[in-house]
Protein backbone atom coordinates (compact mmCIF):
# COMPACT_ATOMS: atom_id res chain seq x y z
CA UNK A 1 0.00 0.00 0.00
CA UNK A 2 1.31 3.40 -0.85
CA UNK A 3 0.52 7.02 0.16
CA UNK A 4 -2.59 8.51 -1.39
CA UNK A 5 -2.47 9.68 -5.30
CA UNK A 6 -2.54 13.39 -3.76
CA UNK A 7 -0.13 13.49 -1.19
CA UNK A 8 1.91 11.65 -4.18
CA UNK A 9 1.05 14.29 -6.27
CA UNK A 10 1.65 17.27 -3.51
CA UNK A 11 5.19 15.62 -3.10
CA UNK A 12 5.62 15.65 -7.21
CA UNK A 13 4.72 19.46 -6.91
CA UNK A 14 6.92 20.11 -4.47
CA UNK A 15 10.24 18.35 -5.31
CA UNK A 16 9.76 19.91 -8.90
CA UNK A 17 9.54 23.30 -6.91
CA UNK A 18 12.58 22.75 -5.35
CA UNK A 19 14.20 21.91 -8.74
CA UNK A 20 13.22 24.60 -10.24
CA UNK A 21 13.54 27.70 -8.21
CA UNK A 22 16.93 26.72 -6.89
CA UNK A 23 18.55 25.33 -10.61
CA UNK A 24 16.65 27.72 -12.72
CA UNK A 25 17.03 30.48 -10.39
CA UNK A 26 20.98 29.60 -10.73
CA UNK A 27 20.88 30.48 -14.15
CA UNK A 28 18.43 33.48 -13.62
CA UNK A 29 21.26 34.57 -11.29
CA UNK A 30 24.31 34.26 -13.19
CA UNK A 31 22.44 36.38 -15.72
CA UNK A 32 22.29 39.09 -13.47
CA UNK A 33 25.37 38.65 -12.34
CA UNK A 34 27.23 39.25 -15.78
CA UNK A 35 24.82 41.98 -16.46
CA UNK A 36 26.91 44.52 -17.94
CA UNK A 37 29.52 42.72 -19.13
CA UNK A 38 30.68 42.26 -22.26
CA UNK A 39 30.30 38.63 -23.94
CA UNK A 40 33.07 37.91 -26.10
CA UNK A 41 31.18 36.22 -28.80
CA UNK A 42 27.72 36.08 -29.78
CA UNK A 43 27.86 32.59 -28.57
CA UNK A 44 27.88 33.99 -25.39
CA UNK A 45 24.69 35.68 -23.47
CA UNK A 46 25.88 36.35 -20.24
CA UNK A 47 26.28 33.21 -18.68
CA UNK A 48 30.33 32.11 -19.40
CA UNK A 49 30.97 35.75 -18.87
CA UNK A 50 32.29 35.39 -15.38
CA UNK A 51 33.83 31.91 -15.89
CA UNK A 52 33.35 29.90 -18.56
CA UNK A 53 32.02 26.30 -18.72
CA UNK A 54 32.78 26.96 -14.89
CA UNK A 55 29.28 29.23 -14.56
CA UNK A 56 27.13 26.33 -16.23
CA UNK A 57 29.04 24.02 -14.11
CA UNK A 58 27.77 25.62 -10.98
CA UNK A 59 24.43 26.32 -12.63
CA UNK A 60 25.03 22.37 -12.77
CA UNK A 61 25.47 21.69 -9.28
CA UNK A 62 23.25 24.03 -8.48
CA UNK A 63 20.66 21.60 -10.22
CA UNK A 64 21.85 19.00 -9.28
CA UNK A 65 22.46 19.31 -5.64
CA UNK A 66 18.43 20.27 -5.63
CA UNK A 67 17.95 17.31 -6.87
CA UNK A 68 19.74 14.99 -4.63
CA UNK A 69 18.37 16.88 -1.73
CA UNK A 70 14.88 15.92 -3.25
CA UNK A 71 15.36 12.42 -4.06
CA UNK A 72 16.72 11.83 -0.65
CA UNK A 73 13.61 13.89 0.50
CA UNK A 74 11.23 12.76 -0.91
CA UNK A 75 11.86 9.95 -3.30
CA UNK A 76 9.92 7.61 -0.81
CA UNK A 77 6.96 9.23 -0.55
CA UNK A 78 6.39 9.83 -4.61
CA UNK A 79 9.45 8.07 -6.34
CA UNK A 80 10.34 12.17 -7.24
CA UNK A 81 10.03 11.84 -10.71
CA UNK A 82 10.22 15.74 -11.11
CA UNK A 83 10.17 15.09 -14.71
CA UNK A 84 7.39 14.36 -16.87
CA UNK A 85 9.90 12.77 -19.58
CA UNK A 86 10.91 10.31 -16.62
CA UNK A 87 7.30 10.03 -15.31
CA UNK A 88 6.36 8.78 -19.15
CA UNK A 89 9.51 6.74 -19.27
CA UNK A 90 8.57 4.95 -16.31
CA UNK A 91 4.72 4.34 -17.77
CA UNK A 92 6.15 3.33 -21.28
CA UNK A 93 8.24 0.45 -19.82
CA UNK A 94 5.38 -0.46 -17.70
CA UNK A 95 6.95 0.04 -14.44
CA UNK A 96 4.14 3.39 -13.66
CA UNK A 97 0.45 3.12 -13.23
CA UNK A 98 -1.33 4.85 -16.19
CA UNK A 99 -3.99 6.33 -13.84
CA UNK A 100 -1.20 8.14 -12.19
CA UNK A 101 0.72 9.88 -15.42
CA UNK A 102 -1.95 12.78 -15.65
CA UNK A 103 -1.75 13.92 -11.69
CA UNK A 104 1.91 13.37 -11.29
CA UNK A 105 2.12 15.69 -14.71
CA UNK A 106 -0.25 17.87 -13.56
CA UNK A 107 1.51 18.30 -10.35
CA UNK A 108 4.96 18.63 -12.27
CA UNK A 109 4.11 21.88 -13.68
CA UNK A 110 2.08 23.40 -10.95
CA UNK A 111 4.86 23.04 -9.27
CA UNK A 112 7.62 24.27 -11.71
CA UNK A 113 5.40 27.45 -12.32
CA UNK A 114 4.91 28.32 -8.88
CA UNK A 115 8.90 28.12 -8.51
CA UNK A 116 9.11 30.55 -11.42
CA UNK A 117 6.51 33.06 -9.74
CA UNK A 118 7.45 33.26 -6.58
CA UNK A 119 11.45 33.16 -7.67
CA UNK A 120 10.46 36.26 -10.09
CA UNK A 121 8.28 38.15 -7.06
CA UNK A 122 10.94 37.44 -4.73
CA UNK A 123 14.09 38.45 -6.76
CA UNK A 124 11.73 41.40 -8.53
CA UNK A 125 11.45 42.92 -11.88
CA UNK A 126 15.23 41.97 -12.81
CA UNK A 127 15.06 38.41 -12.25
CA UNK A 128 12.15 38.68 -15.51
CA UNK A 129 14.14 41.14 -17.70
CA UNK A 130 17.37 40.40 -17.17
CA UNK A 131 17.77 37.13 -15.94
CA UNK A 132 14.63 35.51 -17.82
CA UNK A 133 13.61 33.25 -14.87
CA UNK A 134 16.18 30.71 -15.86
CA UNK A 135 14.42 29.75 -19.27
CA UNK A 136 15.96 27.39 -21.67
CA UNK A 137 16.23 28.06 -25.60
CA UNK A 138 18.68 27.33 -27.91
CA UNK A 139 21.56 29.47 -28.48
CA UNK A 140 23.00 31.14 -31.86
CA UNK A 141 23.92 28.52 -34.45
CA UNK A 142 21.90 25.77 -33.16
CA UNK A 143 18.57 24.57 -35.06
CA UNK A 144 15.49 23.67 -34.00
CA UNK A 145 15.81 20.03 -35.03
CA UNK A 146 19.56 19.94 -33.61
CA UNK A 147 18.34 21.56 -29.77
CA UNK A 148 15.65 18.53 -30.22
CA UNK A 149 18.39 15.94 -30.74
CA UNK A 150 20.79 17.72 -27.71
CA UNK A 151 17.89 17.96 -25.59
CA UNK A 152 17.17 14.09 -26.43
CA UNK A 153 20.80 12.75 -25.68
CA UNK A 154 21.11 14.44 -22.65
CA UNK A 155 17.58 12.89 -20.89
CA UNK A 156 18.67 9.92 -22.38
CA UNK A 157 22.23 10.14 -20.23
CA UNK A 158 19.94 11.34 -16.98
CA UNK A 159 17.25 8.34 -17.87
CA UNK A 160 19.87 6.05 -17.92
CA UNK A 161 21.70 7.04 -14.71
CA UNK A 162 17.60 6.57 -13.43
CA UNK A 163 17.56 2.79 -14.32
CA UNK A 164 21.45 1.74 -13.66
CA UNK A 165 21.20 3.34 -10.63
CA UNK A 166 17.36 3.15 -9.06
CA UNK A 167 15.43 0.82 -10.95
CA UNK A 168 17.22 -1.83 -11.55
CA UNK A 169 17.24 -4.02 -8.07
CA UNK A 170 20.60 -4.63 -8.81
CA UNK A 171 22.03 -1.02 -7.92
CA UNK A 172 23.82 -0.38 -5.19
CA UNK A 173 21.27 1.28 -2.23
CA UNK A 174 21.24 4.24 -1.59
CA UNK A 175 23.69 6.16 -4.33
CA UNK A 176 20.58 7.03 -6.63
CA UNK A 177 20.39 10.12 -5.36
CA UNK A 178 24.11 11.61 -5.87
CA UNK A 179 24.41 9.49 -8.98
CA UNK A 180 21.16 11.53 -10.50
CA UNK A 181 21.88 14.63 -9.25
CA UNK A 182 25.97 14.42 -10.44
CA UNK A 183 24.75 12.92 -13.93
CA UNK A 184 22.38 16.15 -14.23
CA UNK A 185 25.19 18.36 -13.19
CA UNK A 186 27.64 16.97 -15.97
CA UNK A 187 24.87 17.28 -18.49
CA UNK A 188 24.19 20.39 -18.05
CA UNK A 189 27.80 21.52 -18.23
CA UNK A 190 28.26 19.80 -20.78
CA UNK A 191 25.14 21.40 -22.58
CA UNK A 192 23.94 24.39 -21.08
CA UNK A 193 25.14 26.49 -23.75
CA UNK A 194 23.70 24.54 -26.86
CA UNK A 195 19.90 24.22 -25.73
CA UNK A 196 20.28 25.13 -21.90
CA UNK A 197 20.02 21.72 -20.83
CA UNK A 198 16.47 21.63 -19.92
CA UNK A 199 15.81 17.65 -19.98
CA UNK A 200 12.77 18.12 -18.46
CA UNK A 201 9.54 19.73 -19.90
CA UNK A 202 8.36 21.05 -16.88
CA UNK A 203 11.79 22.72 -15.89
CA UNK A 204 10.72 24.63 -18.84
CA UNK A 205 7.30 25.00 -18.72
CA UNK A 206 7.57 27.34 -14.91
CA UNK A 207 10.61 29.89 -16.13
CA UNK A 208 8.24 30.10 -19.81
CA UNK A 209 4.85 30.78 -17.68
CA UNK A 210 6.48 33.28 -15.42
CA UNK A 211 7.95 35.41 -18.44
CA UNK A 212 5.02 35.35 -20.30
CA UNK A 213 2.84 36.31 -17.36
CA UNK A 214 5.16 38.75 -16.39
CA UNK A 215 5.91 40.77 -19.24
CA UNK A 216 9.13 38.61 -20.13
CA UNK A 217 9.83 36.93 -23.46
CA UNK A 218 7.42 35.26 -25.21
CA UNK A 219 9.40 31.96 -25.98
CA UNK A 220 6.33 29.15 -26.15
CA UNK A 221 7.38 28.74 -29.72
CA UNK A 222 10.27 26.94 -28.78
CA UNK A 223 8.51 24.94 -25.92
CA UNK A 224 8.07 21.53 -28.49
CA UNK A 225 12.09 21.27 -28.24
CA UNK A 226 11.52 20.70 -24.52
CA UNK A 227 8.69 18.29 -24.89
CA UNK A 228 9.89 16.08 -27.74
CA UNK A 229 13.48 15.97 -27.13
CA UNK A 230 13.11 14.64 -23.19
CA UNK A 231 10.26 12.67 -23.67
CA UNK A 232 11.94 10.82 -26.96
CA UNK A 233 15.83 10.52 -24.79
CA UNK A 234 13.77 9.19 -22.05
CA UNK A 235 11.91 6.74 -23.28
CA UNK A 236 14.66 5.42 -25.56
CA UNK A 237 16.77 4.99 -22.83
CA UNK A 238 14.50 3.22 -20.18
CA UNK A 239 13.66 0.21 -23.30
CA UNK A 240 17.45 0.33 -24.31
CA UNK A 241 18.25 -0.30 -20.59
CA UNK A 242 15.71 -2.87 -20.04
CA UNK A 243 17.01 -4.62 -23.40
CA UNK A 244 20.80 -4.47 -22.23
CA UNK A 245 19.88 -5.47 -18.70
CA UNK A 246 17.67 -8.59 -19.96
CA UNK A 247 18.23 -12.08 -20.13
CA UNK B 1 12.72 -23.31 28.50
CA UNK B 2 11.50 -21.65 31.25
CA UNK B 3 10.88 -17.63 31.47
CA UNK B 4 13.32 -15.51 32.62
CA UNK B 5 11.44 -13.12 34.49
CA UNK B 6 8.62 -15.68 36.33
CA UNK B 7 12.03 -17.45 37.75
CA UNK B 8 13.68 -14.32 38.74
CA UNK B 9 10.59 -13.75 41.27
CA UNK B 10 10.79 -17.48 42.03
CA UNK B 11 8.63 -18.77 39.70
CA UNK B 12 8.60 -21.75 37.05
CA UNK B 13 6.70 -21.06 33.87
CA UNK B 14 6.98 -22.12 30.36
CA UNK B 15 8.74 -19.94 28.11
CA UNK B 16 6.49 -19.50 24.99
CA UNK B 17 8.68 -16.87 23.34
CA UNK B 18 12.04 -15.55 22.88
CA UNK B 19 12.88 -11.74 23.43
CA UNK B 20 14.49 -11.17 19.25
CA UNK B 21 16.98 -8.58 21.02
CA UNK B 22 18.32 -10.49 23.54
CA UNK B 23 17.24 -14.11 23.42
CA UNK B 24 14.90 -14.40 27.15
CA UNK B 25 12.72 -16.70 26.86
CA UNK B 26 9.29 -15.18 27.73
CA UNK B 27 5.78 -16.69 29.04
CA UNK B 28 2.69 -15.40 27.47
CA UNK B 29 2.51 -12.93 30.66
CA UNK B 30 6.26 -10.93 29.60
CA UNK B 31 6.84 -10.96 26.23
CA UNK B 32 5.61 -8.27 24.53
CA UNK B 33 4.06 -8.13 20.81
CA UNK B 34 5.55 -5.34 18.49
CA UNK B 35 4.20 -5.42 15.32
CA UNK B 36 6.86 -3.19 12.96
CA UNK B 37 5.35 -1.81 9.50
CA UNK B 38 7.75 -3.34 6.89
CA UNK B 39 8.14 -0.48 3.58
CA UNK B 40 9.92 -1.86 0.60
CA UNK B 41 11.24 -0.01 -2.58
CA UNK B 42 12.23 3.57 -3.08
CA UNK B 43 13.10 5.96 -5.81
CA UNK B 44 11.69 6.46 -8.43
CA UNK B 45 8.89 4.11 -6.80
CA UNK B 46 6.42 5.10 -4.25
CA UNK B 47 7.74 3.24 -1.03
CA UNK B 48 4.86 0.13 -0.63
CA UNK B 49 3.72 -0.65 2.67
CA UNK B 50 3.93 -4.81 2.83
CA UNK B 51 0.03 -5.19 4.19
CA UNK B 52 1.09 -7.62 6.52
CA UNK B 53 3.19 -6.18 9.45
CA UNK B 54 6.37 -7.91 10.61
CA UNK B 55 5.74 -9.39 14.26
CA UNK B 56 8.53 -8.74 16.94
CA UNK B 57 8.79 -9.79 20.14
CA UNK B 58 10.50 -8.22 23.27
CA UNK B 59 11.25 -8.17 27.15
CA UNK B 60 10.01 -5.67 29.24
CA UNK B 61 13.39 -4.37 29.22
CA UNK B 62 14.43 -4.45 25.71
CA UNK B 63 10.43 -2.68 24.74
CA UNK B 64 11.19 0.15 27.12
CA UNK B 65 15.20 0.32 25.99
CA UNK B 66 13.93 0.41 22.11
CA UNK B 67 11.10 2.49 22.64
CA UNK B 68 11.27 4.62 25.94
CA UNK B 69 8.00 3.23 27.65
Amino acid sequence: MTVSLGKRSIAEAVGTFILVFFGAGAAAVTLMLASGTTPSTPFNIGIGALGGLGDWLAIGLAFGIAIAGSIYALGRVSGCHINPAVTIALFATGRFPGRDVGPYIVAQLVGAAAASLLFAWAVGPDAVAIGGLGATAPFLGIGYLQAIVIEAVGTFLLMLVIMGAAVDERATPGFAGLAVGLAVAGIITATGNLTGASLNPARTFGPYLGDWLLAGQNLWALFPIYIIGPIIGAVLAAFLYDYLSGD
Amino acid sequence: MKCYYCALQGGESEAVAICIVCGMGLCMEHAIRKDVDVWEGGYPFPSKRVKAPLPRILCPECYAALYGK
